[in-house]
């Protein structure tokens, strides 16, 4: 029986997720079965981790652990080598310490965990289901766990076909190249099926299968938001919206009516007994400008671009966007738009490039001034608002591999890394961007109808979802259960049950290098998930 | 040219004959030695990531780098051999 059903929403914010539960004029009631379970349950903002991304985020609820802990910082992993910096795509084997779905198999827990990020390859001895997110239609049958489970599902699931559920970074990328008005709508629309068909694989195994915690993720909310923010913020859409403003509002309308409907077949399966929770990795709002950030450093004298000789090759590495710079003659740069992040260079030895080791904190002290003096010359508002120091936000066994100082942004957008002028561009439309409060709610048997309650770390996720299963909580979980998500009652018949420490992972991977064609691939994902200027 | 006992061969190509039994790749023959991974399987970048995964998981059980099978004179390889591959790995044994 399923005790616990656990929907992640990728980037879902109240911001969107309020409208959409009010019966809106000339627009009704978007989300009738999430304004019943709000009015049923318990809900808080869910604060992620420092620098808002969907893999350390996702990580951290999995883990119950912050990045510095769990080793997951980015969609890429750099080595800095000296004379070179080397980069490797993260993938399950990365993650440093045991995740929910490790826990609950060795404690004999069944688990389902369905397009969550970084879930594959699976570990061997897992006792469960795995389809793993953010892999390509090609490789989800190998990517599935149990191998049977893909057979499984592509022969007892009527209309299921991988190419729809699954990322096609082709189609994602043309998209984000073409803005046209029809395009846009177009884009938005292709993930309805995708949606239609995680749901239909959910419901396939909560029925079948049942699992003890069933775990599916919607990622489509975090996609649309990137691309349609302008129709999905009241505060940015027109009184009476026409034309593209309207195809674009009632195309969004559509994708969160469905999952709505999809959410309520997976809650009604799994039956009154379940306890349901809900979770995103970060929350939504509007960005307002770019800050080239690796065109500022250069121009405080960190960082030196890498000379072009004009070949073919040349050409196209400065069009990939990534980070191509004079190593040589670099003390500070940023490496990925995602990380948000400058990192130090420090020499190992004498002769090699970077600033000397005794030199760290007053070299990081000035660039800390140098990024805080930096204004809008617009507005004369200061652009990036908050530095953070990693020791003090990424404590950890891998807190060095943390960006030295990540930025907090005046309108929580992500950095360019581009080489171009001006330092400050105001953006000709608000884009979507990544707000560093998500959701987290829950409704169920033992889940008080207290409405809004205070902000919640996402590191209290997972230790959330093993409390609802029965099992004990690690020791060295750095989250809690939260006690306002639970009645007095409930808590005092289920004390929570502290356990020993997590396991080691012992799948932790070996330094790698990545060859173009990866982070060419890299790039495109970025630049698909709006993390590209 | 590929010493016949290569150890690596049969599993490698056990792999990408799995890795590649649903793909929409006009390749029907057997898998050899000189079967080209882009030219003759239809590969692209993801995939290369993919199968590199694979082997290291399936084949070698550790994080091999490939960097040095993947670039040569510092320029990125156009394609790749299953008996190149199954020649660097015994390299790497």
């Amino acid at each position: 029986m399923t005790k616990t059903l656990f929907i992640g929403l990728d980037g879902c914010t109240f911001t969107v997720l309020d409208q959409m539960t009010r019966d809106l004029p000339g627009e009704g009631l978007t989300m009738p079965f999430m304004k019943s379970v709000m009015e049923r349950g318990v809900r808080a903002r869910l604060r992620s981790t420092p620098n808002p991304l969907t893999p350390p985020a996702w990580c951290s609820i999995m883990t119950g652990k912050n990045p510095g802990e769990h080793g997951v910082f980015d969609f890429i992993r750099a080595e800095d080598k000296g004379g070179e910096v080397f980069w490797t795509l993260y993938d399950a084997r990365d993650i440093d310490t045991e995740t929910i779905w490790s826990i609950c198999s060795r404690k004999n827990r069944s688990v389902a965990a369905l397009n969550f990020p970084l879930t594959a390859p699976a570990p061997e001895e897992l006792k469960g289901s795995i389809v793993p997110g953010f892999i390509p239609a090609k490789h989800l049958r190998r990517n599935t766990h149990p191998r049977e489970l893909f057979e499984r599902i592509k022969t007892q699931i009527p209309g299921f076909d991988p190419k729809e559920l699954a990322w096609d970074f082709d189609k994602e990328k043309q998209a984000m190249e073409s803005l046209s008005a029809d395009e846009t709508a177009k884009w938005v629309r292709y993930h309805l099926p995708r949606e239609e068909q995680w749901f239909k694989v959910a419901e396939f195994i909560l029925g079948n299968d049942a699992p003890e915690l069933m775990a599916v993720m919607f990622d489509g909310t975090d996609k649309i938001q990137h691309q349609a923010w302008p129709w999905l913020d009241q505060a940015l859409l027109p009184s009476n919206p026409q034309g593209h403003d309207k195809q674009m509002r009632e195309v969004c309308l559509e994708y969160f009516h469905n999952l709505d409907g999809y959410i309520e077949k997976l809650v009604t399966m799994a039956g009154p007994d379940t306890q349901v929770f809900f979770a995103s990795d970060h929350g939504f709002t509007a960005s307002t400008f770019v800050l080239r950030i690796n065109a500022y450093l250069e121009d405080m004298g960190y960082l030196a671009w890498a000379h072009s000789d004009g070949s073919d090759q040349a050409i196209r590495r400065e069009a990939s966007d990534f980070a191509n710079l004079d190593w040589s003659k670099t003390t500070a740069y940023c490496r990925t738009p995602s990380s948000n992040g400058i990192h130090i260079r420090v020499a190992e030895k004498p002769g090699d490039p970077g600033i000397r080791p005794e030199d760290y904190t007053r070299f990081r002290d000035q660039l800390i001034v140098d990024l805080l003096a930096l204004k809008d010359p617009d507005t004369g508002e200061q652009v990036i608002v908050e530095v953070l120091k990693r020791e003090e936000w990424f404590a950890g066994k891998h807190m060095l591999r943390a960006c030295d100082l990540t930025l907090v942004l005046r309108d929580h957008g992500f950095v360019s890394i581009k080489n171009l002028r001006p330092v400050v561009a105001q953006r000709p439309h608000a884009a979507g961007t990544h707000h560093p409060d998500g959701i987290f709610m829950a409704v169920g048997p033992g889940i008080p109808a207290a409405g809004e309650v205070g902000l919640r770390q996402i590191v209290d996720v997972a230790p959330t979802l093993l409390y609802s299963l029965g099992v004990s909580v690690p020791s060295d979980f750095e989250g809690v259960v939260p006690d306002t998500f639970f009645s007095p009652e409930w808590m005092a018949a289920h004390p929570v049950k502290k356990g020993a420490k997590t396991r080691a992972s012992g799948r932790r991977a070996l330094d790698q290098e990545m060859d173009a064609g990866e982070k060419q691939q890299i790039i495109e994902q970025l630049q698909m998930l709006g993390y590209m200027e | 040219m590929l010493p016949a006992d290569n150890p690596h061969l049969t599993p490698l190509i056990e792999l990408l004959e799995d890795f590649t039994q649903d793909w929409d790749h006009e390749f029907s023959g057997e898998m050899g030695p000189d079967t080209r991974l882009l030219a003759d399987l239809g590969f692209e970048s993801i995939d290369i990531i993919q199968l590199v995964v694979a082997i290291q998981e399936e084949v070698v059980h550790r994080k091999l780098s490939f960097d040095r099978l993947l670039m040569k004179d510092g320029r990125y390889v156009d394609d790749l051999s299953i008996g190149q591959i199954a020649e660097y790995l015994a390299e790497h044994d």
